[in-house]
């Protein structure tokens, strides 16, 4: 017993010498800069979180290997402050009052998702404190009032209808079938999509939709195979976009454009399916090809943390740091001039440069990524594609 | 349409579904069965399992089927732990009663979220996956990946012999006792400690081959147990508690309803005909399909 306690209380007295010489090491350079933000460590969210908080450490990393954060002429540590908001919006509210008004954080990243978005945002509004927000994606952001929060993607549910049909047009698709998650962003995209798709003169074949706790698709997979079309549109989420794929291989569906929404671009997603995640096409405006800072930030997070970035997520994140950065290293901590910063100014960003209209980042255009031997290829818009559409010939 | 509902396809579904809800249903009703113990951390057995044989595939190679043993051995030994550790006193105190089911409930309940947020902790929230067996096998008109093949086999065979096991072996039989009438159990002698200890271990290893099956064609992630945990509520309570073929058989029941009941409507109504039917039967036959009425004792 006497030496388990003395174990015991080494472990803590070691752990108060960390800790302390941890602070003084802080201490002796200039004072930190604290960034506050909310994360779903746990509830519904948690899964998609990593791939947001992930591109954060990394920044962090990156800027105070940098010799800190530029501020005028001054270069001070990064440091953040972050809670968990159990997947909650109204949660995340009530974090990002207390960071803003108790904890006095100097600037704030974004927590994940669109409804969590949604519920910061009047916080910021009211007590003027402005945030790049990153990854939500709803046409409703357009009804948030603008000035304090901004969004850095282009996947917003009525382009991504807009851009779908016109790309399904140019590869000469006829018919789809429509496969639908009653989610609230895939149903956005589906009611977007629907009229784009009749006015670019594309059949939809079979229209159906499902569930989130889906646990077979073999009975509406029976009907997308008898109705054969020329592609299949699954507007799916990360838990049943596998299930799509691994049924779609089990029934041969022969559709040559295979589009999945949301789980292609994630780690696991290839890693699980093998061969038949080859030709998938997904949601996507970035790829590691886009510039050489892509490549940068591709390489450094699958060394930090062994694993591929989420293409879309992690990349909005890591976009939404680097704007932040560049705003503050000219209008300094100062809210007021923070917010013209980042309203009126051009940033340059791993997905090259990015600009403001409003809440939206009105630069980066909507677009599709391609699984192709196993790599992620922008295949549209042919403006910024690193590879061209490639038909899907087999599971 | 007909075509649909002949061919061996929407069969092979349906069995499929059945033999994963029936695997994990089992472990949640032996428990129950012998102990009114109420386990909602079930299904983060099922994720546990999964996590283990993810981890013995991507670190050693270890094919899924390879691993299982040492995944059921280990979430046996988990079992026996909680039983000791945790759960034997409230036993022992208490006997069996209203209290002891809140009271598991209640603990349970704060094991599942500990153990969620642990495995959060340890191998982070994002999932995981694999590739095993997932070429596709033809019989007939039926297509069928190895992975889902291989995962009814040996679910319906571990079904299979935890049934022969409670039919034939003599701590089945003893387990039946207990499940039947625990007093009279006791009585004629049954080792009651052991018994409980034996549920645990069989009800804890069970969840995780579960788990080391599901995992061969989906991802694995923390938070993955809920949703078993409510299918195998559901399917033990339509079962009838406690009543170990009763559960099998709803099992089967559901996985034929949720794959030939969408067939015929659409997959929207899969929540909605799922839960529907369960209330629906409640109401009529509130001990479940093979549950007796109960008795004052």
């Amino acid at each position: 017993m006497s030496i388990r306690r003395s174990i015991f209380n080494t472990v803590i007295a070691s752990a108060f010498a960390l800790a302390l010489s941890l602070d003084t090491s802080l201490a002796q350079g200039a004072k930190p800069v604290r960034i506050g933000f909310s994360i779903a460590k746990t509830g519904i969210f948690a899964s998609a979180a990593p791939s947001q908080l992930n591109a954060y450490e990394l920044w962090r990393e990156q800027v105070n290997a940098r010799g800190g954060l530029e501020i005028g002429k001054e270069k001070r540590p990064v440091e953040f402050v972050q809670y968990d908001d159990q997947s909650n919006p109204g949660q995340a509210a009530k974090i990002y009052e207390k960071l803003i008004t108790q904890d006095k954080v100097d600037l704030l990243l974004a927590p994940w998702g669109t409804p969590t978005h949604i519920a910061v945002a009047p916080v910021l509004e009211r007590l003027k404190f402005p945030m790049v927000g990153n990854t939500a994606a709803s046409s409703k952001l357009r009804e948030l009032k603008p000035g304090y929060i901004w969004f850095t993607t282009a996947a917003i549910p009525d382009r991504i209808g807009k851009e779908l049909a016109a790309m399904l047009k140019e590869n000469g698709v006829k018919s789809v079938a429509l496969l639908t998650n009653v989610l609230p962003f895939s149903k956005e995209i589906k009611g977007f999509l629907e009229p784009a798709l009749k006015s670019a003169a594309i059949a939809i074949s079979v229209n159906e939709e499902y569930p989130p706790d889906v646990k077979d698709m073999t009975a509406l997979l029976t009907k997308v195979k008898q109705a054969n079309p020329d592609a299949v549109l699954a507007l799916s989420y990360p838990s049943d976009s596998p299930l799509y794929v691994r049924q779609a291989k089990e029934l041969g569906i022969g559709a040559k454009f295979q589009f999945v929404l949301i789980g292609p671009t994630i780690d696991f997603f290839p890693k699980l399916l093998g061969s038949a995640a080859n030709g998938i096409v997904t949601v996507g405006e970035w790829s590691p090809a886009r510039n050489a800072r892509a490549k940068a930030f591709y390489d450094t997070y699958v060394a930090k943390f062994k694993e591929k970035p989420d293409y879309l997520d992690s990349s909005l994140s890591f976009m939404s740091c680097e704007i932040l950065e560049q705003a503050v290293k000219t209008a300094g901590l100062d809210r007021s001039k923070l917010r013209t910063a980042i309203a009126q100014g051009r940033f340059e960003t791993i997905n090259g440069a990015v600009k403001f209209k409003g809440v939206e980042n009105t630069v980066t255009k909507t677009g599709f990524l391609q699984i192709q031997d196993g790599e992620v290829q922008q295949v549209w818009p042919a403006s910024v594609s690193t590879a061209k559409y490639r038909p899907k010939t087999s599971w | 349409m007909i075509d649909t509902l002949a061919s061996g396809q929407l069969l092979f579904a349906a069995l499929a579904l059945g033999a994963t809800y029936a695997l994990v249903a089992l472990g949640l009703n032996l428990v129950y069965g012998t102990m009114r113990l109420l386990n909602v951390a079930h299904g983060d057995l099922v994720m546990l399992g999964g996590y283990i044989t993810y981890w013995a595939f991507a670190l050693g190679g270890v094919s899924p089927l390879v691993s299982l043993l040492g995944t059921a051995v280990a979430a046996a030994l988990l079992g026996v732990l909680a039983y000791r550790l945790l759960f034997r006193a409230m036993l022992g105190a208490r006997g069996t009663g209203p209290r002891v089911e809140a009271n598991s409930l209640l603990l349970f309940f704060g094991l599942s979220i500990v153990v969620q947020n642990l495995a959060a902790l340890i191998f982070s929230p994002t999932p995981r996956g694999y590739e095993y067996l997932s070429d596709v096998l033809h019989f007939g008109n039926v297509a069928l990946t190895g992975n889902r093949l291989a995962a009814l086999l040996v679910a319906a065979a571990l079904c299979l012999a935890v049934v022969l096991f409670l039919r034939w072996h003599t701590m089945g039989l003893a387990m039946r006792a207990l499940m039947e009438h625990r007093e009279a159990a006791a009585v004629v002698g049954v080792d009651i400690d052991r018994i409980q200890l034996a549920s645990f271990a069989v009800g804890f290893g069970t969840a995780a081959v579960a788990g080391a099956l599901v995992s061969m064609t989906e991802q694995v992630s923390p938070f993955m147990g809920f949703p078993f945990t409510v299918a195998a509520f559901v399917v033990i309570v339509m079962g009838g508690l406690g009543r170990l073929e009763g559960g099998m058989a709803a099992a089967f029941a559901l996985g034929l309803l949720e794959t030939y009941g969408v067939a015929l409507t659409s997959t929207n109504w899969r929540s909605i005909l799922l839960y529907g039917t369960f209330v629906a039967l409640l109401l009529a036959r509130p001990q479940g399909l093979f549950g007796r009425p109960a008795v004052m004792r």
